[in-house]
C-alpha cells in the first residue's frame, strides 16, 4: 500500500517536472525530440565553439587571466582616444578624406555608430515618404528600393570606392559637370567603408520601419488629428513613437551588421586605415597565424562579440517592452496616404529620388563592371564584353565556385528548415522553462559576428577532430564543405526561424488539438495540419536564408579559403578583389550571378507566397 | 467660451467601392441637443459620424456647422471631437498623457491641464489610473479613458461612437446618465451612435433610425416608439407584433382588416401609414390585455410559453403558426402550455405599416 502510494507520488512528481521543463502534460516523444535536436545542434555548433574561444582568450600561462584583454586595452593600436591623422588632406589635385584613426576598437564603434545614424536617417525618411504620400512614380520608387538589398560582397564596396575616386563619377558630376565642388574630393579609408555600409544597410531600417508604419492602427492618427494635432506635431508625438520598435530593430541590426562587416574593409584595404577595424584585424591575424591558436585573436573576437551582443540585448529588451500589440477592435485597416504639398513634391523629386538613385549605384556599378573591359581611369566603364560571364559558365575552374556555393547553401537550408520547424513549434506551442530558451537560441546567431564564428569553428574543429581528418582545418586533406554547411546553417537560421515562428503564431493551436483529440498523433497533426498551413512561411524564410547563405563572407573567406578547390564563390571573389585591378571585372561577374539568384528568389517568393517581399527583422 | 453648434447634413452620399454606405442622408441637429443615430450593425452610423468629424469626405452632399459649410475643413480644423468605436488609445502614452494630449495641442496652461485631466477621470470614475498604460486596462476601462480624453477638451460638438458598448450593464446605465448630465452641464451638442434601442430611448432628445445607409425616421424617442413610420422602425424599436394584414373596407375614417384569419375593425384611418396595399398590422405587446373591455378587438390562440421577467410577464401565444407576444404586469391565474386563450386590444393602438 505504502509503496504504491510512493510510486503514484513519484509519477506525479515526474509529470510535474516534465511539465515545468518542456511545458507538455504527458511524455511525448515527438515533442521532446523537437526540443532536443535544435537545442543540441545550436549548442554544439554555436555555444561550444564560442566557449572554446572564451577559454583560449581567458587563459595565460595555463591559468585564468585577463592578460590578453589588458594587453589589448593598453595598446594605442587598439584604443587611442587622441586620434591620429587629419580630417582631410589637401593635395594639389584633390582633397583626400579617409577618416581619423582612434584605434581599432574605437574605429569599429565609431564607424558602426555613424553608419547606424546615416542608415536610420535615410531609412526612416524613405519609409515615411513611402508610407504617407502618394505621388507619380511611387511604384518605381518601390522597385528601386529593393535594389540596395541585393548583396554583392566586396564588389559593391569596390564600386563605391570607384565612384569616389578623384576621377570617379561623383567628382565628374559635381566638379567637372556642375562645378559645385571647387576641387575633387577623394573618399577612401574609414569614410569610404562608412558610406558603402550605410547604403548597403539602410534598406534594413527602411523595411522594418515601413512595416511598423503600416501596422499602425489608422484610428490612432485619426484621433490625434481629430483632437487638433497635425503635420510635424502628429509625426513627432504619434506616428514616430508608434513606429519606434521597428526603427530601433532596424537600427540595431544595422549596427551589428556594420560591426561585423568584412566586405567593405577588404574592398578598401589599400588605404591602410581601413584595416584598422576589429573584423579586419581578426581576419588579418587569422591569415598570418594560421595553425596557431592565438589568444589575442580570440580575445579580440570576444570583444567584438560582446559589443554586438550588447546591442542585441538592448534591442531585444526594448522591443519586447514596447511591442505595441495594436489594440484594434472594429476598426478598419487601411493605410492613410495623402498627396504631397507642392514643397513636398519638390523634396521628393529633388532630394529623395536622387538619394535613392545614389544608393543603387553599387548594384548598377557591379553590373557595368561585369560587362565592361576597363574601368579605371575614366568616370564610367568602357568596352562591352560578355567574356567574364561566359568564363563563369565555361571555365570549370571558375564554375566550380558557383557550384560549391549552391551546394553548400542548399544543404544548409535543408538543415535550417528542419531545425526551425521543430524549434518554432515547441517554443510557440509549449510553455516550459526550455521554450523561451529554444526561441532565443534560434535568433541568437544574428548577434554573433561571422568572423567570430569563423575563428570559433577553426579552434573547435581543429581541437575535436583527429589531425588527419578531412574535417580538421589543419590537415592536408581538409575539406571545408561540411564546416561551411554547418556555418551557413547556423548563421542564416534566424531568417527562416522567425518567418516560421510568425507563421505558427497565426495558426491557432486548437487546429492541431482538434486533430489529436480525434485520435491523431502529435507528429501526424503537425505534419498533416500545421506544416501545410505554414508552407508559405517556410518557403519565404528558406528563400531568404538561401540568398544570404550564398553571399556569406566571413566564414567563406577564412575557413573556406583554406582549400580553394572546395571554396565557395565569395572566397574567390575576395581573391579577385584584392589582386590586380583588372580582376575586379570577374568578381563583378560573380556578383552579377548573385544578383540574378537573389532576383529569382524574390520573384519566386513574390509569386508563390504573394507577399510583397520578405525581409529581415527581429521581432 | 463655448459656442453651441448646429449640424446640418445635406444629402450626403458615401460609397466604398461597390458598397453604398450612405445613400443620401439629410439631418438637422439643433443647438445643445443629444442626438442619437440608431441602427443595426453596418448601416452606416460610423461612416456618417466620421463624415461629421471630417475624417471621411462625402462623395456627394455637404456638411454645415452653424450654417457654414465645413465639408472641406480638415478634422483638426473642425473641433468636432470623436470618441472612436475602437477607443484609439495611444499605446505609447499613459492614461494621463492620453487625456492631456488634446489639451496640450490647445496650449492650455500646465496647471489647468492637471486639473482638467483629474476632473475628466473623476467623471468616468477612474481616479488614480493616471500612470497606467492602455494595455494595463480592461476593455471597459479603456473605453472610459477614451471618453475622458474627449470630455477633457470640452468640445463644442462631441461625437460618440458606441462609447459604452464594452461596459457591464450597471456601469453602462450609470455612464449614460453621466453623459447626459455632462451634456446638460456643458451645454454642448452631442451626436451619439448606438445600436442599442433602449440606450437610445433613455438618453436622447431625438433619435434618427438608420437602415442600410438610409434614415428611416427622425423624432423624439416617444414619437419613434409610438408612431414608427416604417416596418423596420417598428421592428427595431423594442418588441413588437408585426403581422401581414389586408384591408377589407374603410368607412367613416375607420378601417376593417383581416389579420391571421381574424376580422379586426375600428382602426383609425390616420394610423394607416403608407398606401393601402401590402400592409402590416402592428401592436406593442404591452398594449394587449387578457381581460376584455369596452370596444376591444380580440385574437384567439393557444399558449406556447410563459416567461417571467419581474416587472412584467410575457406570454407567447401561437395564432395559426405565428407567434404573438403579450406583456402583462402579472397573471391572476396560472397558464399552461396548450391552453386556449383570448387576448384583447384597443384598435386605436394598432398601426398599419408598409415594408
Ligand atoms: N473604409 C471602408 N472600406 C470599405 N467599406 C467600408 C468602409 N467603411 C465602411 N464600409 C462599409 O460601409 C458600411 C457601413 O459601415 P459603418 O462602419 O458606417 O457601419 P456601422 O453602422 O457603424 O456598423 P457597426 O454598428 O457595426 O459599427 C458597411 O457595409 C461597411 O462594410
Ligand atoms: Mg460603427
Amino acid at each position: 500500500m505504502n509503496t504504491k502510494m510512493a510510486t503514484v507520488v513519484k509519477k506525479v512528481r515526474h509529470r510535474k517536472i516534465l511539465e515545468n521543463i518542456f511545458g507538455i502534460p504527458h511524455f511525448d516523444l515527438f515533442a521532446i525530440v523537437s526540443y532536443v535536436i535544435p537545442l543540441a545542434y545550436i549548442f554544439i555548433f554555436l555555444i561550444v565553439p564560442l566557449a572554446e574561444m572564451l577559454k583560449i582568450a581567458f587563459t595565460y600561462n595555463g591559468a585564468f587571466s585577463l592578460h590578453w584583454f589588458k594587453s589589448i586595452f593598453s595598446q594605442e593600436f587598439y584604443i587611442s582616444p587622441k586620434p591620429q591623422g587629419s580630417l582631410y588632406v589637401d593635395t594639389p589635385q584633390y582633397i583626400y578624406v579617409e577618416g581619423l584613426d582612434f584605434g581599432v576598437i574605437l574605429n569599429s564603434l565609431i564607424v558602426a555608430m555613424f553608419v547606424t545614424l546615416l542608415a536610420t536617417l535615410i531609412g526612416v525618411t524613405l519609409a515615411y515618404v513611402m508610407y504617407r504620400y502618394t505621388f507619380p512614380g511611387k511604384s518605381i520608387f518601390r522597385v528601386l528600393l529593393i535594389v540596395p538589398l541585393l548583396m554583392t560582397p566586396f564588389v559593391n564596396a569596390y564600386v563605391v570606392k570607384l565612384i569616389f575616386r578623384e576621377n570617379g563619377i561623383f567628382n565628374w558630376i559635381l566638379h567637372d559637370l556642375i562645378g559645385i565642388l571647387p576641387k575633387p574630393i577623394r573618399i577612401d579609408g574609414l569614410v569610404g567603408v562608412m558610406i558603402a555600409q550605410a547604403i548597403a544597410y539602410y534598406p534594413i531600417v527602411y523595411l522594418n520601419t515601413y512595416a511598423s508604419f503600416v501596422n499602425i492602427d489608422p484610428s490612432l492618427e485619426e484621433q490625434a488629428e481629430n483632437l487638433g494635432s497635425r503635420g510635424f506635431k502628429l509625426l513627432r508625438t504619434i506616428t514616430l513613437p508608434l513606429a519606434l520598435p521597428g526603427i530601433a530593430a532596424g537600427a540595431t541590426l544595422t549596427f551589428i551588421f556594420s560591426l561585423e562587416d568584412l566586405g567593405a574593409p577588404i574592398a578598401f584595404h589599400s588605404a591602410s586605415i581601413a584595416k584598422k577595424l576589429i573584423t579586419y584585424q581578426i581576419y588579418d591575424k587569422f591569415l598570418s597565424e594560421t595553425g596557431y591558436r592565438s589568444p589575442e585573436i580570440a580575445a579580440l573576437a570576444i570583444i567584438l562579440l560582446a559589443l554586438s551582443l550588447l546591442a542585441f540585448a538592448l534591442i531585444r529588451k526594448y522591443v519586447s517592452l514596447r511591442q505595441y500589440a495594436m489594440m484594434s477592435k472594429g476598426g478598419r485597416w487601411y493605410v492613410r496616404t495623402v498627396k504631397p504639398k507642392w514643397w513636398q513634391y519638390v523634396i521628393i523629386y529633388t532630394i529623395v529620388l536622387p538619394l535613392v538613385l545614389f544608393t543603387i549605384t553599387p548594384q548598377i556599378g557591379v553590373i557595368l563592371l561585369a560587362f565592361s573591359k576597363e574601368w579605371s581611369r575614366t568616370p564610367y566603364p568602357r568596352g562591352f564584353t560578355l567574356q567574364h560571364i561566359s568564363q563563369i559558365a565555361l571555365d570549370p575552374s571558375v564554375r566550380r565556385y558557383v557550384i560549391n556555393s549552391i551546394t553548400y547553401a542548399f544543404t544548409a537550408i535543408l538543415i535550417i528548415v528542419v531545425i526551425s520547424v521543430m524549434a518554432s513549434y515547441v517554443s510557440n506551442r509549449f510553455r516550459g522553462v526550455l521554450s523561451p530558451i529554444v526561441e532565443a537560441l534560434t535568433v541568437f546567431p544574428l548577434a554573433v559576428p561571422g568572423i567570430v564564428i569563423a575563428i570559433g569553428y577553426f579552434y573547435f574543429f581543429a581541437s575535436i577532430t583527429p589531425k588527419t581528418s578531412v574535417l580538421n582545418p589543419l590537415s592536408v586533406s581538409f575539406n571545408p564543405g561540411p564546416i561551411l554547411i554547418i556555418a551557413y546553417s547556423i548563421r542564416r537560421m534566424p531568417f527562416t526561424a522567425r518567418s516560421i515562428y510568425a507563421g505558427i503564431q497565426q495558426v491557432h493551436a486548437s487546429l492541431e488539438e482538434a486533430a489529436m483529440n480525434l485520435g491523431s498523433t502529435r507528429w501526424r497533426a503537425v505534419m498533416g495540419i500545421l506544416v501545410p498551413l505554414i508552407a508559405m512561411n517556410v518557403l519565404g524564410g528558406a528563400m531568404l536564408s538561401f540568398v544570404y547563405a550564398m553571399s556569406e563572407t566571413s566564414v567563406s573567406i577564412t575557413i573556406g579559403s583554406l582549400e580553394m578547390s572546395k571554396a565557395p564563390m565569395t572566397a574567390y571573389m575576395r581573391d579577385l578583389i584584392v589582386s590586380a585591378a583588372g580582376s575586379a571585372h570577374m568578381a563583378a561577374a560573380l556578383g552579377f550571378i548573385l544578383i540574378a539568384v537573389q532576383i529569382s528568389a524574390i520573384i519566386l517568393s513574390t509569386i508563390i507566397t504573394k507577399q510583397r517581399y520578405a525581409f529581415i527583422g527581429i521581432t | 467660451m463655448i459656442t453651441l453648434v448646429t449640424v446640418k447634413i445635406d444629402r450626403v452620399v458615401k460609397r466604398f467601392g461597390e458598397i453604398v454606405a450612405l445613400k443620401g442622408v439629410s439631418l438637422e441637429i439643433k443647438h445643445g441637443e443629444l442626438f442619437t443615430l440608431l441602427g443595426p450593425s453596418g448601416c452606416g452610423k460610423t461612416t456618417l459620424l466620421r463624415i461629421i468629424a471630417g475624417l471621411e469626405y462625402p462623395d456627394e452632399g455637404r456638411v454645415y456647422f452653424d450654417g457654414s459649410d465645413v465639408t472641406d475643413l480638415k478634422t483638426y480644423e473642425r473641433g468636432a471631437v470623436l470618441v472612436f468605436q475602437n477607443y484609439a488609445l495611444w499605446p505609447h502614452m499613459t492614461v494621463y498623457e492620453n487625456i492631456a494630449y488634446g489639451l496640450k495641442i490647445r496650449k492650455i496652461p500646465r496647471d489647468e491641464i492637471k486639473e482638467r485631466v483629474k476632473r475628466a477621470l473623476e467623471l468616468v470614475k477612474l481616479e488614480g489610473y493616471e500612470d497606467r498604460y492602455p494595455t494595463q486596462l480592461s476593455g471597459g476601462q479603456q473605453q472610459r479613458v477614451a471618453l475622458a480624453r474627449a470630455l477633457a477638451v470640452q468640445p463644442k460638438l462631441l461625437l460618440l461612437d458606441e462609447p459604452l458598448s464594452n461596459l457591464d450593464a450597471k456601469l453602462r446605465i450609470e455612464m449614460r446618465s453621466e453623459i447626459k448630465r455632462i451634456q446638460r452641464e456643458l451645454d454642448i451638442t452631442v451626436i451619439y451612435v448606438t445600436h442599442d434601442q433602449e440606450e437610445a430611448m433613455a438618453l436622447s432628445d431625438r433619435v434618427a433610425v438608420m437602415n442600410f445607409g438610409v434614415i428611416e425616421q427622425v423624432g423624439t424617442p416617444r414619437e419613434i416608439y409610438q408612431r414608427p413610420k416604417t416596418k423596420f422602425v417598428a421592428d427595431f424599436m423594442g418588441k413588437n407584433n408585426i403581422l401581414p394584414a389586408k384591408i377589407l373596407e374603410i368607412k367613416n375614417g375607420r378601417a376593417t382588416l383581416e389579420v391571421l384569419g381574424h376580422r379586426i375593425s375600428g382602426i383609425p384611418a390616420e394610423n394607416i401609414l403608407g398606401d393601402y396595399s401590402d400592409l402590416y398590422f402592428s401592436i406593442r405587446p404591452e398594449k394587449v390585455s387578457l381581460t376584455p373591455f369596452e370596444g376591444a378587438q380580440a385574437f384567439e390562440g393557444r399558449v406556447d410559453l410563459v416567461e417571467y421577467y419581474g416587472f412584467f410577464v410575457e406570454i407567447v401565444i401561437k395564432i395559426k403558426d405565428v407567434f404573438f407576444f403579450v406583456r402583462v404586469p402579472d397573471l391572476k391565474e396560472p397558464l399552461k402550455q396548450g391552453d386556449n386563450i383570448k387576448v384583447y386590444f384597443n384598435p386605436r393602438d394598432v398601426i398599419l405599416l408598409q415594408e
